[in-house]
């Protein structure tokens, strides 16, 4: 299962990688990047993943006499809920260039923009 | 103490509170931006000061009251205080520099700078990998946000390119950060340091995702397009913060995760380091835009910082000493040039030229390219020079030969801009009236120069800043506002008391070398009475040059003789640079120079073994294999300083151009600093053999072809001063001959040329300048007959040749005389007959300068030439009596030299009795020589005068000219191609075979350049796949080694 879930991510990965370099709509590039966050928060959340366990809430169903036996390891998603912030900020960046982009020029091909080279 | 967190609280708390005011409040919300970095920045500063004196120890900082690894814990020692006290006063000074800036985007834009700041010192303090992670992500952010302060339209899609680069680093980290937790059970740096085995075995992969994602925040080479563009179109102040501060924050991130992965990554660490000093050196050769060039020179100095880094194991606890020089040299001279940036108008190098107008600006602009290239007394000098034996020690060869390559090349372009702002029109805007961002620079400078005297202070050695000769030339910068008639009287002043005060320590020879120097610069200064007005420039240049070569002579370990020897180059760079035409030719001189000079510090490293304090005379203790490359390094560095042959093509140029008064300095004595080191090199190391090449054997024949080959070149010169300066050639190829004898006769020959070169050629280059001045050219073909209008110049030039040319009875014929007797005891016959030959070559154009100026007809627009400036007359007159003295009594200087050498090679002393000389081949009678050739002189001269005492005299114009007037008239002229006949016979001796190679091998470095550097084709997603082909390469090689 956890397996699944991490070869999934990794493919994610590279199919966010492999649409960033080569669509060059700057809109098609953002959002390959967000497929490839997806799988790497995805890759994340495996590795902290332990056949059997139960999610990391300490209530009554899991004592904390317990826990350490019966929850899966807490600190990935922890940094996932992080990363997907992060990612969501950068995003956010991303797509207000692009708007900024468009308005200056007028298209949204990424390779129009090379002014600057060399 | 305040706690060091409040460094991020205090940001981070300033932000949001900007967050809360109103749009329109800007001047209060600039207030309270500004307040907060001076707290910051305070707060560092007061650590960094309560560190280093001791008062209190590296601090821990948990956080949510929780021990790590289970909260977050971030630390500050002392390199930590220093960091983020340069990240947060940088800050500072950008806030300032972009006051306008600021005030018209308002506060969001503020919030985002104290963000920047912020997360920088988090990296620098973090203990935690992935906090690490979450600062290099608000870095990100912040950067992107920063980036819109440029009113340059193109900063938009730099920053998109940058945003794009920096998801494929942010991928990468995250998985490496994930493998690395997993592998551990650890997101502390400290645990996972301890369980760095474990690591490094399953989850070497992790490692390098993690390690490979903040060296691409370092912006490397070649995986940087994205970043380049950045420094071109971004703010200048921002860039500024980019290249000191973020580059510095990455620094130390890296440095923490080489504590994880150990020496093998260390290893990888120096060669991505390397590769990008010298690539992203080399791509700056082909770059016309200003901040391009920073931007590529910001890259080449963190490979060079990150190559400090991953040498961390065998600096030992040197360490923090090298990469904090190399470092803060770079952070301050690089911010501060991007800061000036800001106040040049054009993009263009050459624009920087508006900066003349403004002397405080130019110092500013001088001392941020010494702190980059890491010149005396800055800290990067002394950084180098521990860097340079560290890696000498350990034989890490090829690092060091391509470290000192790429300081080369920096040091080229850079210089070249210099050359730019000084000599190039100024046909652009003036510079920006803006008074603070003027005050932000002079921070910047003042800075430098602070951390030119702390790092004096911490290094082994003695502070350069302590030193009297170089504080004395640097006080010359506080006096410039006086006439220069009141500098120069200071200045001659300073060199004859300095002669006084250190007389009784000097030995013999050094006491050779300190006459001419000091006295015989005081004399040449003279001539530079005659300059009026205020001289902007000259004293501080000059006086630097004198105080290198000063301390040069009493230098008695390896690094006093080395900060002297750069000293005096940089000081005789911007001597020669203000010669009217003598851009490329200092530029020159400068390339040639620091790569001789580079040479000279291997050597010395080599020599050292790791010891970075080494007395010159244990030279004569190092070992077999290794002492005759020390040897041969060290020899060719001084030979590139006293032009021989193949290493002679910056000196004509040079000494040509430069300003009257300069060209003797240049000449006269600069030469002599080559001389002074070969006499060194030969006392301690003698004879040394390599691949049982004898290569003493070979320095002769290199004087050999200097004498004859220079000699040649100076006579088929048009130009008197390009006459002069070639015969320095040949000058200096006898003086490297007689060295290179190793016999004491050779040696007493070599003193006898130092002396005697040093008075005919600072006295032939006055009196020819004198010349040049009154008739405005130095083409011997437009003057002639100047005997007569300028008299006291005839007869200096008279004297001068008479002793040049070895006849009797001037000082020259007693070289010769020395001469002759040692080549009689030397083994070696065949260059023996060049430096035969070249002895008529000398007098060919020797001849020419009194014949084409001073006799034959006059020019008709020189009737009412007048005698050569007083000032410029009076040293000429001086050096004939010296001549003359010389002459006769040569055992005032040469008896106890001649007894002095006698400790080194006792053999074939001369016996000095009474006025005469006697060697074991004869004598040598000095006043009776001047009283037989007096005889002759006067018998034949009035014998002469009785035969023409019926001649008519004939003048000029007492002829018909007829016939056309040729297209080119100075063809049809006698003394033009004065030898064409010797020209054609010998003329392919003088082909610039030389000067060919090396316009070819800068040529293939500039062609390389321009070549390899469009694989930063602007795309953003060539610029990732870049990126990405970086890290597949380096794991590949990694994986390989």
């Amino acid at each position: 299962m956890d397996l699944i879930a991490m070869a999934t991510g990794f493919l994610l990965i590279l199919i966010g990688l492999f649409g960033a370099l080569t669509n060059r709509n700057i809109l098609r590039m953002i959002v390959a990047f967000a497929v490839a966050n997806t799988g790497v928060n995805l890759v994340l959340v495996s590795v902290g993943y332990m056949t059997g366990r139960t999610a990391p809430i300490l209530d009554s169903a899991v004592p904390v006499a317990e826990a350490t036996a019966r929850v899966i390891d807490p600190v990935p998603q922890a940094l996932v809920l992080t990363a997907i912030v992060i990612g969501v900020g950068v995003t956010a960046l991303m797509l207000a260039y692009a708007y900024r982009l468009f308005k200056t020029r007028g298209t949204l091909d990424i390779s129009r923009y090379t002014d600057l080279k060399w | 103490m305040v706690s060091p967190i409040f460094i991020i609280a205090g940001s981070l708390g300033g932000a949001f509170l900007l967050g809360l005011l109103r749009d329109p409040w800007r001047g209060a919300s600039y207030v309270i931006s500004l307040l907060v970095l001076t707290f910051t920045t305070w707060l560092a500063g007061s650590w960094l000061w309560a560190l280093s004196s001791g008062a209190v120890t590296p601090v821990e900082i948990l956080t949510a009251g929780t021990q790590p690894p289970f909260a977050v814990n971030l630390r500050l020692g002392i390199a930590e205080a220093a960091m983020v006290l340069l990240i947060n006063l940088t800050g500072l000074l950008s806030a300032l520099y972009l006051k306008d800036t600021l005030f018209k985007q308002g506060r969001r834009a503020m919030a985002v700078l104290l963000i920047f700041s912020m997360a920088l010192s988090g990296i620098v303090m973090t203990r935690d990998l992935f906090n690490l992670f979450v600062f290099f992500e608000l870095t990100v952010i912040s950067t992107g946000g920063l980036i819109l302060l440029s009113r340059d339209p193109r900063a938009l899609a730099a920053g998109f390119k940058y945003l794009v680069a920096s998801q494929v680093v942010s991928i990468l980290m995250l998985v490496g950060i994930i493998f690395a937790y997993h592998a551990t059970g650890s997101l502390n740096l400290d645990d996972m340091a301890a369980a760095s085995a474990a690591l490094l075995r399953g989850g070497a992969l992790a490692f390098f995702l993690v390690f490979i994602a903040v060296v691409a925040e370092l912006k490397v080479f070649p995986a940087n397009g994205w970043a380049l563009d950045i420094y071109e179109s971004a703010h200048p102040a921002f860039s500024a913060l980019v290249s000191a501060a973020a580059g510095s924050a990455s620094l130390v991130a890296i440095d923490k995760l080489l504590q994880i992965g150990g020496p093998a990554w260390m290893d990888v660490a120096s060669i991505i380091g390397i590769v990008s000093f010298v690539g992203a050196n080399l791509f700056a050769l082909a770059q016309r835009v200003d901040r391009r060039l920073l931007g590529y020179s910001s890259v080449a100095q963190i490979g060079l910082i990150l190559f400090v880094v991953g040498q961390q194991d065998i600096l030992g606890e040197r360490y923090l000493f090298v990469a904090g020089g190399v470092l803060l040299a770079h952070a301050v001279g690089k911010a501060g040039l991007f800061w000036l940036s800001g106040l040049v108008a054009g993009r263009d190098l050459t624009a920087w030229s508006a900066l003349r107008g403004n002397p405080l600006l130019l110092f500013a602009f001088a001392s941020f390219l010494a702190l980059l290239i890491g010149l005396p007394p800055f800290p990067g000098f002394y950084a180098k020079w521990e860097l340079v034996h560290a890696i000498a020690a350990h034989d890490h060869l090829l690092e060091l030969a391509l470290l000192l390559f790429g300081a080369l090349v920096e040091a080229g372009y850079l210089y070249r801009w210099f050359g730019y702002a000084i000599k190039r029109e100024i046909d652009h805007e003036p510079i920006a009236p803006s008074l603070y961002k003027r005050a932000v620079v002079c921070v910047a400078v003042l800075a430098g120069w602070l951390l030119a005297y702390v790092w004096g202070e911490l290094s082994p050695h003695d502070n350069l800043l302590h030193a009297v000769p170089v504080l004395f030339a640097l006080a010359f910068l506080a006096l410039e506002w006086l006439p220069a008639r009141v500098k120069n009287a200071l200045a001659i002043a300073g060199l004859l008391g300095w002669f006084a005060f250190s007389y009784p320590a000097y030995d013999p020879l050094q006491l050779i070398f300190a006459l001419i120097v000091l006295a015989g610069g005081a004399l040449i200064l003279l001539a530079s009475f005659h300059s009026d007005g205020r001289r902007l420039g000259f004293y501080p240049s000059a006086m630097l040059m004198y105080a290198g070569l000063a301390m040069l002579i009493v230098a008695e370990d390896s690094f006093n003789f080395f900060a002297a020897w750069e000293s005096l180059t940089i000081g005789s760079y911007f001597l020669i640079l203000r010669g009217r035409q003598s851009e490329p030719h200092a530029l020159s001189y400068l390339v040639f120079s620091l790569g001789g000079a580079f040479l000279i510090l291997a050597g010395f490293a080599l020599a050292a073994q790791g010891n970075v304090q080494f007395l010159l005379v244990s030279l004569a203790e190092v070992a077999e294999p290794l002492a005759p490359w020390v040897f041969a390094l060290l020899a060719v560095g001084f030979m590139t300083k006293t032009a021989a042959i193949g290493l002679h093509i910056w000196l004509p140029g040079a000494h040509a151009e430069a300003e009257t008064d300069v060209s003797p300095m240049v000449s006269g004595i600069l030469l002599k600093a080559g001389l002074f080191g070969l006499f060194m090199l030969l006392m301690t190391m003698g004879r040394q053999e390599l691949y049982g090449v004898d290569l003493a054997h070979v320095m002769m024949w290199i004087g050999a072809l200097s004498a004859l080959l220079g000699n040649l070149m100076a006579a088929f010169q048009e130009d008197a001063k390009r006459l002069l300066a070639y015969s320095s050639i040949g000058q200096m190829g006898y003086a490297l001959f007689g060295l290179a004898m190793m016999n004491h006769l050779g040696w007493l020959m070599a003193l006898m040329f130092v002396i005697n070169h040093y008075i005919y050629k600072s006295m032939l280059f006055l009196s020819v300048g004198g010349v040049a001045k009154r008739t405005g050219t130095r083409a011997m073909y437009q003057m002639g007959g100047l005997i007569t209008l300028m008299p006291l110049s005839f007869i200096a030039v008279l004297i001068g040749i008479i002793a040049m040319s070895g006849v009797p009875p001037l000082s020259g014929f007693g070289g010769r005389w020395i001469f002759y007797n040692a080549i009689m005891t030397s083994e070696y016959r065949l260059p023996m007959i060049l430096i035969f030959v070249s002895g008529p070559i000398a007098f060919l154009y020797l001849f020419r300068l009194i014949h084409s100026i001073f006799l034959g007809q006059l020019k008709d627009e020189h009737r009412r030439v007048k005698e050569a400036p007083f000032w410029l007359v009076l040293p000429q007159m001086i050096y004939v009596v010296c001549l003359l003295v010389f002459a006769l009594a040569p055992g005032l200087a040469l008896r106890r030299v001649d007894a002095y050498i006698s400790n080194f090679l006792p053999q074939g002393a001369l016996s000095w009795e009474g006025l005469t000389i006697t060697s074991e081949f004869g004598y040598w009678s000095p006043v009776s020589i001047m009283l037989i050739v007096g005889v002759i002189f006067v018998v034949i001269f009035a014998w002469l005068l009785f035969v023409n005492r019926r001649a008519q005299k004939v003048k000029q114009f007492n002829i018909v000219f007829a016939a056309e007037r040729p297209y080119r008239p100075e063809t049809t002229h006698y003394a033009w191609n004065f030898y064409a006949p010797y020209k054609k016979a010998l003329g392919f001796l003088a082909w610039p075979v030389f000067e060919r190679f090396w316009a070819a091998v800068t040529d293939l470095l500039h062609t390389l350049a321009e070549l390899l550097r469009r694989i930063y084709t602007g795309n953003g997603q060539v610029y990732a796949i870049h990126l990405l082909a970086f890290v597949v390469v380096v794991y590949l090689l990694k994986e390989g080694l």
